[in-house]
């Protein structure tokens, strides 16, 4: 096996190990889109048609949420250092992270959509480009949440700081997201094509930028 | 840091670089502002065994995470054409798994050939076998250690070891076999750097590398370093 | 590395030779473009004296950006060549440029009020102004969010990076989004038909406010060093641990 698919199989295992941070991640998912009737109120004339929105917003919420401990357990570890000494290195390190963090939490709450969709009302030929844009917002949205935790690992306040480095890069995943999952000629609408290019270029900037700053290790364990 | 007039760890290099050796030139590195090791220069061959000894504070950690690249030289160059193999203050072991699961995941992300003999053989060098099917995070201090040390069993022979403080935390029996292991590298043409306050391997009458640090209190001519 | 100090003096030198003039600079061009735009360019037949606050929302929006090209630039310099003073000039310029888009945010809502009737509205322009200013702060909470200052170099640096191509890729998706959720224009200032009457001031205005930017840059980069001297010193004298 190489190493790379090694390091996908170790993160599967530990996250098999903490299958109950799943749980918390997809209740969150819930939470959040029940938050909006409770403070829009029953209307469904002004809900139904906001439907789609609040899904990507709590699946933005959700996914960021889970992101400031990305690197900081292997940090903590010793693994990050064991990792810059392998043959795997650390861009490809950080995108089998992406990877691994995608199918344990961008996954799950994609095959949660379809019931969110239910109960916010949302008609079901809304469904396939609303779940084919989310699959590659919640992609991209991953690899910005490497990015961002690669940043300020180590800092003080890491997840607040998270939040406020990644948001405002999120907007044009945002908002490309929501318009694909709203088009009505077809799948493969020009907003979705928009939001893979922005995923593109995050699949190509998130291991660059994880990598380098990764690269020096300052766990402060004396002289 | 313009003063160039800091303490010298004053090195004389008694062996010429071999073709597969470490070769540590004018090596200084800063941690924040202060000036931790300073003009370091440093050879060592295949089969040597070197101990870092010197005060705390002193560099010892900063030098071996500095040749395993996890900190940045402010100066000079290390040359080491060999694999590296780095045993630090944390034991690179995830609590959430096993043992066993953390030696193999180590060796595959490693790229290492590690037959499930060869983990079995490794794990009872340092007698692991016993706990290495119990999740990490239960075990004691010394047994994750033994786990992480596990790990140069399945080194490629020509490796450098980085030690540091292999020996805290470990029972007699442990501290043995480690020995055994550090010795037997150096025999089959290895490298260990290890940094100990123990007496280390002392059957192979390793040399040994003297960081005195550069301490502000101490900036006459009284740190001085010295190879046994 | 032992260079460090030698290449920032040789730096400030010249940095301090050009302070005075440029303080000259901002103090002269600002005073005569004030002078020009409030007195004596005339009124907009639409907006009336609101007009007159694009000679600060202009030169600061303008400004804004120019600081954000600034940080990609030293952040560029620190990641690819670590010139210890790219780190310095980024953080220096990074509160100075957050304040210029906080002021054109300010000055636009000021501006908004008579004119659209609302203090915000979510205009284009206004909101990557926004996201820009969200950026700045996160690069200034970036830097200084590590126990050690130095540490949060190169994260910030690299966010900088990062923000060199992914503000615009923003910028790009908000002007869209704007266009299709908004599709009439509400404003359309500047462009190639402005009177020269009030092209002078404005052009004045910013070359004042480039001036002032480069001022203040110095003065914050000169204490900047300082403080790091000092620092340095401390160790050195035991001071320190």
């Amino acid at each position: 096996m190489s190493p790379f698919l090694a390091q996908i199989e170790r993160d599967l295992m530990i996250a098999w190990q903490n299958r109950q941070d799943l749980g918390v991640m997809l209740i969150f998912f819930v939470i959040i889109i029940a938050l909006f009737p409770l403070a829009i109120g029953a209307n469904s004339a002004i809900l139904d048609p906001l439907g789609i929105q609040v899904v990507w917003i709590a699946a933005l919420l959700a996914i960021l949420a889970g992101f400031d401990r990305l690197f900081a357990q292997d940090v903590r570890d010793g693994w990050l250092d064991q990792v810059s000494l392998s043959p795997l290195g650390l861009g490809w390190y950080a995108l089998a992270k992406a990877i691994s963090h995608w199918l344990t939490a961008g996954l799950p709450l994609l095959i949660m959509t379809p019931v969110m969709a239910i109960m916010l009302n949302i008609p079901t030929i809304q469904w396939p480009p609303l779940l084919i844009a989310l699959l590659i917002g919640s992609m991209g949205l991953t690899l910005l949440g490497v990015i961002g935790a690669a940043l300020a690992e180590g800092a003080r306040r890491g997840g607040a700081l998270m939040a406020l480095l990644i948001l405002p890069l999120a907007v044009p995943l945002l908002i490309f997201g929501t318009l694909a999952s709203q088009s009505e000629d077809g799948i493969i609408s020009p907003h979705l094509m928009l939001l893979g290019a922005v995923f593109a270029v995050l699949l190509a900037l998130a291991p660059l930028v994880a990598a380098s700053a990764l690269e020096i290790g300052e766990t402060e364990t004396g002289l | 840091m313009d003063n160039q007039t800091q303490t010298r760890n004053a090195m004389t290099p008694t062996n010429t670089a071999g073709e597969d050796g470490l070769r540590i030139d004018q090596l200084s590195v800063l941690r924040g502002m202060a000036l931790v090791i300073s003009k370091l220069s440093f050879r060592q061959q295949a089969g040597e065994i070197c101990c870092l000894t010197g005060p705390n504070g002193a560099g010892k950690s900063t030098l071996l995470r500095t040749i395993a690249g996890r900190l940045s030289a402010a100066e000079g160059t290390i040359t080491c054409s060999v694999p590296l193999v780095y045993v630090g203050h944390t034991d690179g072991l995830s609590g959430a798994i096993t043992g066993r699961e953390n030696l193999v995941g180590w060796a595959k992300v490693n790229g290492l050939l590690a037959p499930e003999s060869d983990i079995d053989t490794a794990l009872a060098g340092f007698a692991a076998n016993r706990f290495s099917d119990l999740p990490v995070r239960v075990l004691s201090r010394g047994q994750r250690r033994r786990l992480a040390l596990a790990r140069l069993a399945l080194a490629p022979s020509n490796s450098l070891w980085l030690l540091d403080e292999p020996n805290a935390g470990l029972d007699r029996a442990s501290n043995d076999s480690l020995d055994q292991l550090v010795t037997g590298h150096a025999d089959r043409g290895g490298m260990v750097m290890a940094a100990t306050h123990l007496d280390f391997a002392a059957a192979a009458t390793p040399r040994s590398l003297h960081l005195a640090g550069i301490m502000p209190e101490t900036s006459s001519a009284s740190a001085q370093g010295k190879i046994g | 590395m032992f260079d460090y100090l030698a290449n920032p003096s040789r730096f400030m030198r010249i940095a301090n030779r050009l302070l005075w003039p440029l303080v000259a600079a901002a103090v002269i061009t600002g005073t005569i473009g004030l002078y020009l735009g409030l007195f004596v360019a005339p009124a907009d037949y639409q907006q009336g004296d609101t007009v007159r606050i694009i000679y600060i929302h202009v030169p600061a929006a303008w400004l804004a950006l120019f600081g954000y090209v600034g940080l990609g630039l030293c952040g560029l310099f620190y990641v690819v060549w670590r010139h210890p003073l790219a780190d310095v000039a980024a953080r220096a310029i990074a509160p100075v440029g957050a304040v210029f888009a906080l002021l054109t945010l300010v000055t636009g809502a000021l501006w908004g009020k008579p004119m659209w009737g609302a203090w915000w509205v979510w205009d284009a322009r206004l909101t990557s102004m926004l996201i820009l200013f969200f950026f700045y702060l996160g690069f200034i909470a970036l830097a200084n969010g590590f126990d050690r200052a130095e540490r949060g170099s190169r994260p910030a640096a690299l966010l900088a990076l990062v923000g060199m191509i992914n503000v615009p890729i923003v910028k790009f998706s908000v002007d869209w989004w704007n266009t299709l959720h908004q599709p009439a224009s509400l404003l359309r200032r500047g462009g190639p038909a402005i009177d020269p009457s009030m092209l002078t001031p404005l052009v004045l205005m910013l070359v004042a406010a480039h001036a002032y930017f480069a001022v203040l840059v110095i003065l914050r980069m000169r204490s900047l060093l300082a403080e790091r001297r000092i620092a340095a010193l401390m160790l050195r004298s035991g001071g320190g641990e």
